[in-house]
């Protein structure tokens, strides 16, 4: 049975990222980047109605346009439009300021529509316009009942209510989604900003009728995906369609106001939750009502794939009488998708949220409440060491006593990442050459995650050689099947491959050369030993190395000035369990990006759609307000080192508490709840009175 | 963007005849090139690059009044050390501008002739008054960061914050229109936007402002501004105060908000109330309140009311120097 | 790949030029001579180009690039894609985002925003004229050992921003480098390290606040 050795030299210490000289010097190519000979600027034409048939397109004007070498449309007509920024056409041309001329000049026969709807609650009316044709905006609820709830809440000494909402947020990986793709005679190659090449692939083959083997997907390195980018997407195909008329190849890349209408979002929740307790603290009855958008990608249509709007509820916490309902509702906006711990951030929000309420209600400690209630061993361990770290007892104070005008709070919440684990069907390669040298090649991506760094750790330790000896090549459909990136999957995914692979390598070597151990310094003769052939080794994931279940408690501590209601976040500390580390280094950086991106969600990210109009009124990032250096706070992490689980994921459970924590520390700090996420300086001024009510003259 | 001609001037006549009526000023580029990225304005036929214009990027100092060209870039005002000293509302101002990239490029004659930030007025697919369509989405519809105060249909407010630090400190706009030098205070430089929802601004077509005059008769001066963010964000509100103080009394005392109203909102009721006063919490207040009063909320930013009025207390108290 | 259209090329507008030599006729000889070629190089300097692709000549890590642009091509546009210098990305084309960020002399400044053909005669510098012979400059090196930097997209930006700060400020404190680098964005996350990383080029070692604790 394979195990992970126990003293170790690189597995579980720190080595620097291997790509950062790459990226440090512009030397590496995102897909982007790419600059194939004769290559073209792609370019796509969106709607600029919320609603429309579109019954026909004529591109002959566009084609005119001095530099274009091409133009398609994205369907049949007429095509059903269902939301602002839907793809209708696309075109490829020698410059994007031709790209641009020629997107104006394309004519378009539309019958526009003026029945839309892009506001939840506006959707959920009965006499709301639908979405899709015949069927409700709003789906059917599904019902999931345990105990006896109308019975449970009288024996409750305290019951709290609350209505905790949260917004659709946006991925915005920095690099948008797109892809340089081009054909030879052998078939096509796509360079695409993807986390999963082999999705791209498939999809890819699939649209344009190809074989498997004629598609090659390619992505050394991408700007960030955290979920969207799984599959070709509409773009990926018109950039093949498009290289394919012009017979050059096309640079399709996404602009920054095409990425908010299109490509994914996280969908909106909006929880109704009554909860009570008994005297002792112990959680007796639970009721919740969950209604959120997917987009179009929900409701009586369950098409859009990889981002329903449901959520898991009462989250991580086991109430013996629950009564949850949940359904979505279709608005005409952007189809949702997975987005980094699909459902946990909102249902973690929520349900810390009413967790706090109600512990404050029932007198109690909100950290004392959750060590009542929290099943799990492992973050009630986490619970009491981030308490001590972060002084919990003394910093604790009654909701809303901090003096002054500048008030400060504290919160806590956990996160439990169910999924995870690892996709068996990885595989790895090594080529040995009897120089010494030694290149991994896997189909997975590095997204930024220190995935080759993780694959050089791993096999510099199995090997007994140095992480820079090791050459490590990813993203490449030629190469043997990687995972997708998501899930917090990859690192449990590729490091028991690694693993095999070098153990198939030590022990061909070992008989090849005849010596007994051919690791460390024994390393060179035993590779001598080849003569002139390489040796190529192949290895496949392999079970016992690697675990499934994360979990995580975050605390956050913050000042907010009840005058201007300006949020300032001091600290974060995260402890999150993470089986056996692989690269230390890359690994606080995972936290650290998780925790950054759960602030933005806390007190900035939100999508803003104009009911008149029905357009997404911040597609930029002007209004669409990202987290920036100004703005993060202090971030302490404790890593709980457990190597007998093996590899587990971080990536996702990272980013799931970190709204609670600061919701609760909010609501700590100035003794009132702001239920709505984000909680921006107006919701503040709000929650605390001061705001005038608004006269409609 | 659409195609231009491109010309570099370098004197003023040459600029206003390149310009013609279908060209536009480039200075900065940071207004102008989003515009025309999302063809919010009429495409200019040419675009005029003005940075050699002779004379026009000095910090030139004097007894009554300073003098600030048009095209000192704002991070040249915010690393100006005398003008720290002198005017440090208009050092404050200037630091809080955008991000360094943008102070970098961004002059001052640019600041404050931009153009709305209103995301309707910004977003290319909402024709709102200000692009001669005939409807204003914001009022009844997406309006957190729009106008406690206006004149007219159009609820955009003026965002510039060194607009506010000079109605303040009761600079005077230079402008150059049709080859005369014109006079503008702030007031005047926005007043057009109060009473024309078509207009951001006071200015032509061809105007080009040339300097900004700052009296020295408010030793003290002061900027606030609060966003959701704590960089690189647009001011919710913005404050600026400035005042002589003699004697522990205020003297030729002037608040201006920002982000709240077309103009730059002074109450000239609530100066004279301050004017000979002891600078204390309770006349802060008091000016606040009348500053404030007859602010008509919208549905969504109602919030502005008692924000724009923290940060009023908040600036004036910091005439009375570094607590 | 981009050829200018030659009808276009260099336009002039030589009825401006005229016109100002009219003015000067009536003065005396030498000084007539002096002032045509004061108004020559006038005219010229002020000569209308475009809207077609026109040279454009940047000056970028030292060396030369000449290029056909027109007028609307924007700084970045250029780079990215008249040449091979991919460095500076593409995030937001809006002044918003930081990872086009470039200096034009010391200055950082967002090449999406800027005009490549207002851009001539300044020393343009990106991110791939940093590292001289292959050898990491101090702040290079910094971001690579504190891992100030994860899927890479908004590091060239960063590099530029923190490099120009401490062009002008060797001893910068954290308020500085958040202000210095307040006009970059970073998605994944990297912001506690690039502070780290600055303040460590500039010379001040922090640690990142991490314990490993073995669950037992």
């Amino acid at each position: 049975m394979s195990s992970w050795p126990t003293e170790t030299k690189y597995i579980s210490h720190s080595t620097p990222r291997i790509d950062a000289p790459a990226k440090l010097t512009g030397k590496a190519r995102y897909s982007s980047d790419i600059q194939a000979d004769g290559w073209l600027y792609g370019m796509i034409l969106r709607s600029k109605w919320p609603s429309a048939k579109i019954l026909s397109v004529n591109l002959e004007k566009a084609r005119q346009i001095p530099g274009i070498k091409a133009a398609v449309t994205v369907k049949d007509f007429p095509q059903t439009i269902r939301y602002y920024g839907e793809e209708i056409a696309a075109v490829a041309g020698a410059t994007k300021a031709a790209c641009l001329d020629a997107l104006r000049v394309i004519e378009i026969k539309a019958e526009v529509r003026h029945e839309f709807v892009v506001n939840e609650d506006e959707a959920r009316k009965d006499n709301s316009a639908q979405v899709w044709d015949g069927t409700t905006n709003a789906s059917a609820p599904r019902v999931h009942e345990q105990g006896s709830v109308d019975t449970a809440f009288p024996e409750c000494a305290a019951v709290i209510e609350g209505f905790y909402t949260t917004p659709v947020q946006l991925h915005h990986a920095m690099e948008t989604s797109g892809s340089t793709t081009s054909w030879t005679d052998e078939g096509l190659t796509s360079w695409a900003s993807t986390q999963g090449i082999s999705s791209v692939r498939d999809g890819l083959a699939g649209a344009l009728q190809l074989d498997h083997s004629k598609v090659r997907v390619i992505t050394e390195y991408m700007g960030g995906g955290f979920g969207a980018k799984f599959g070709a997407g509409v773009e990926g195909v018109l950039a093949a369609k498009l290289s394919k008329e012009a017979k050059a190849p096309v640079r399709l890349m996404l602009t920054r106001f095409d990425q908010a209408l299109a490509v994914g979002n996280r969908p909106s929740s909006f929880q109704k939750i009554k909860m009570g307790a008994t005297a002792d603290g112990t959680l007796h009855a639970f009721e919740a009502e969950n209604y959120g958008t997917a987009g179009i990608g929900a409701g009586g249509d369950a098409g859009g794939g990889g981002g329903g709007a449901d959520i898991p509820m009462p989250y991580l916490y086991k109430v013996p009488n629950t009564r949850v309902k949940q359904s979505m509702v279709a608005v005409n906006a952007g189809s949702a998708r997975a987005f980094r711990a699909p459902g946990n951030p909102p249902a973690s929000f929520g349900m810390e949220s009413a967790m706090d309420d109600l512990a404050v209600k029932l007198g109690m400690d909100p950290l004392e409440f959750r060590l009542k209630n929290d099943p799990n061993p492992i973050r009630q361990r986490e619970y009491k060491m981030g308490a001590e770290k972060f002084d919990w007892k003394q910093k604790y104070q009654k909701p809303g006593s901090s003096p002054g005008v500048l008030k400060t709070g504290i919160g806590c919440a956990a996160a439990a990442w169910p999924a995870g684990g690892a996709s068996k069907s990885t595989q790895g390669e090594a080529r040995i050459n009897p120089d010494g040298g030694i290149e991994f090649r896997l189909g997975v991506q590095d997204i930024g995650t220190g995935t080759r760094t993780v694959i050089a750790v791993v096999a510099a330790e199995m090997l007994g050689l140095k992480p820079e000896q090791i050459t490590v090549r990813v993203g490449d459909t030629n190469f043997p099947p990687g995972p997708g990136s998501g899930g917090s999957t990859t690192c449990a995914s590729i490091s028991p491959t690694v693993y095999d692979v070098c153990t198939q390598a030590l022990r061909q070597l070992q008989t090849q050369s005849g010596l007994a151990d051919a690791r460390g310094e024994n390393w060179f003769a035993a590779c001598k030993k080849l003569g002139v052939n390489p040796l190529v080794v192949h290895g496949q994931w392999q079970p016992g190395l690697s675990d499934s279940h994360a979990c995580g408690v975050q605390f956050a501590e913050v000042e907010v000035d009840t005058e201007t209601g300006l949020v300032t976040v001091k600290k974060i500390l995260g402890v999150h369990d993470c089986g056996l580390i692989i690269n230390k280094i890359t690994l606080e950086s995972q936290i650290n990006g998780g925790i950054i991106m759960g602030m933005g969600y806390a007190l900035y990210e939100e999508r803003v759609m104009d009911d008149l109009s029905g357009v997404v009124l911040n597609p930029n990032f002007e209004t669409y307000k990202l987290p920036g250096i100004a703005d993060v706070p202090e971030i302490e992490v404790v890593l709980i080192n457990m190597p007998e689980r093996g590899v587990i994921g971080i990536g996702e459970p990272s980013t799931v508490p970190t709204a609670g924590a600061i919701a609760n520390a909010v609501a700590n700090a100035i003794g009132a709840r702001v239920s709505s996420l984000p909680i921006t300086p107006a919701k503040i001024l709000a929650a605390l009175g001061k705001v005038p009510p608004f006269v409609n003259a | 963007m659409k195609a231009f001609r491109y010309a570099t001037a370098h004197s003023t006549d040459s600029a206003r005849e390149l310009v013609a009526g279908t060209g536009a000023y480039l200075a900065g580029g940071n207004d102008l090139l989003g515009l025309l990225k999302d063809y919010l304005i009429n495409a200019p036929e040419i675009l005029v690059n003005i940075k050699s214009l002779p004379g026009l990027n000095k910090i030139e100092r004097g007894d009554k009044f300073w003098t600030v060209g048009s095209l000192v870039t704002v991070a040249q005002i915010e690393n100006h050390a005398e003008i720290k000293m002198v005017f440090p509302g208009l050092h404050e101002a200037a630091s809080e501008v955008a991000s360094q990239q943008i102070r970098n490029v961004a002059t001052v004659g640019g600041n404050l002739a931009q153009h709305s930030r209103c995301w309707y007025f910004r977003h290319r697919d909402t024709v709102c008054l200000k692009k001669t369509g005939d409807l204003c989405y914001a009022r009844n519809g997406e309006n957190r960061y729009h106008s406690l105060f206006t004149g007219n249909t159009c609820i955009s407010p003026v965002v510039s914050s060194l607009a506010t630090i000079f109605t303040s400190l009761g600079a005077t706009a230079i402008v150059l229109r049709e080859g005369k030098e014109t006079r503008m205070s702030m007031a005047e430089l926005y007043h057009r936007a109060w009473e024309n929802p078509l207009a951001h601004n006071s200015l032509n077509n061809g105007d080009l402002i040339l300097r900004v005059e700052i009296p020295t008769t408010r030793g003290r001066s002061a900027y606030l501004q609060v966003s959701d963010k704590h960089a690189f964000d647009w001011a919710l509100v913005s404050c600026a105060a400035a005042a002589e103080v003699r004697d522990g009394k205020l003297k030729s005392p002037r608040v201006a908000l920002g982000s709240i109203s077309p103009v730059p909102h002074q109450v000239e009721a609530a100066n004279d109330f301050l004017d000979g006063k002891v600078l204390d919490d309770a006349a802060a207040t008091h000016a606040a309140d009348m500053i404030l009063q007859d602010a008509q909320p919208l549905k969504h930013n109602a919030y502005k009311v008692p924000l724009a009025h923290a940060l009023i207390r908040r600036t004036l108290l910091k005439l009375n120097g570094d607590a | 790949m981009k050829e200018p259209e030659p009808e276009n090329f260099g336009a002039f507008s030589r009825r401006k030029f005229f016109k100002s030599l009219g003015t000067v006729a009536a003065t005396a000889a030498t000084a007539q001579v002096q002032s045509v070629a004061a108004e020559l190089e006038k005219a010229n300097a002020e000569q209308v180009v475009g809207p077609g692709a026109v040279a454009v000549t940047l000056k970028v890590n030292g060396e030369k690039l000449k290029l056909a642009l027109e007028p609307r091509v924007t700084l970045l546009d250029a780079l990215r894609n008249y040449s091979s210098l991919t460095g500076a990305k593409e995030g937001c084309d809006r002044a918003t985002c930081g990872a086009c960020t470039v200096l034009l002399g010391d200055a950082p400044v967002y090449a999406c925003q800027k005009l490549a053909i207002e851009s001539q005669g300044v020393e343009i510098t990106t991110v791939e004229g940093l590292a001289k012979n292959k050898k990491l400059t101090k702040v290079q090196q910094a971001f690579l050992d504190k891992d100030a930097l994860m899927c890479g997209y908004c590091t060239p930006g960063f590099l530029m921003s923190v490099t120009a700060l401490l062009k002008i400020n060797p001893r910068p404190n954290a308020a500085d480098v958040k202000r210095a680098c307040a006009g970059n964005i970073c998605r994944c996350g990297t912001h506690p390290r690039i502070l780290q990383a600055a303040l460590k080029a500039a010379g001040v070692e922090t640690a990142s606040k991490t314990e490993v604790v073995n669950y037992v």
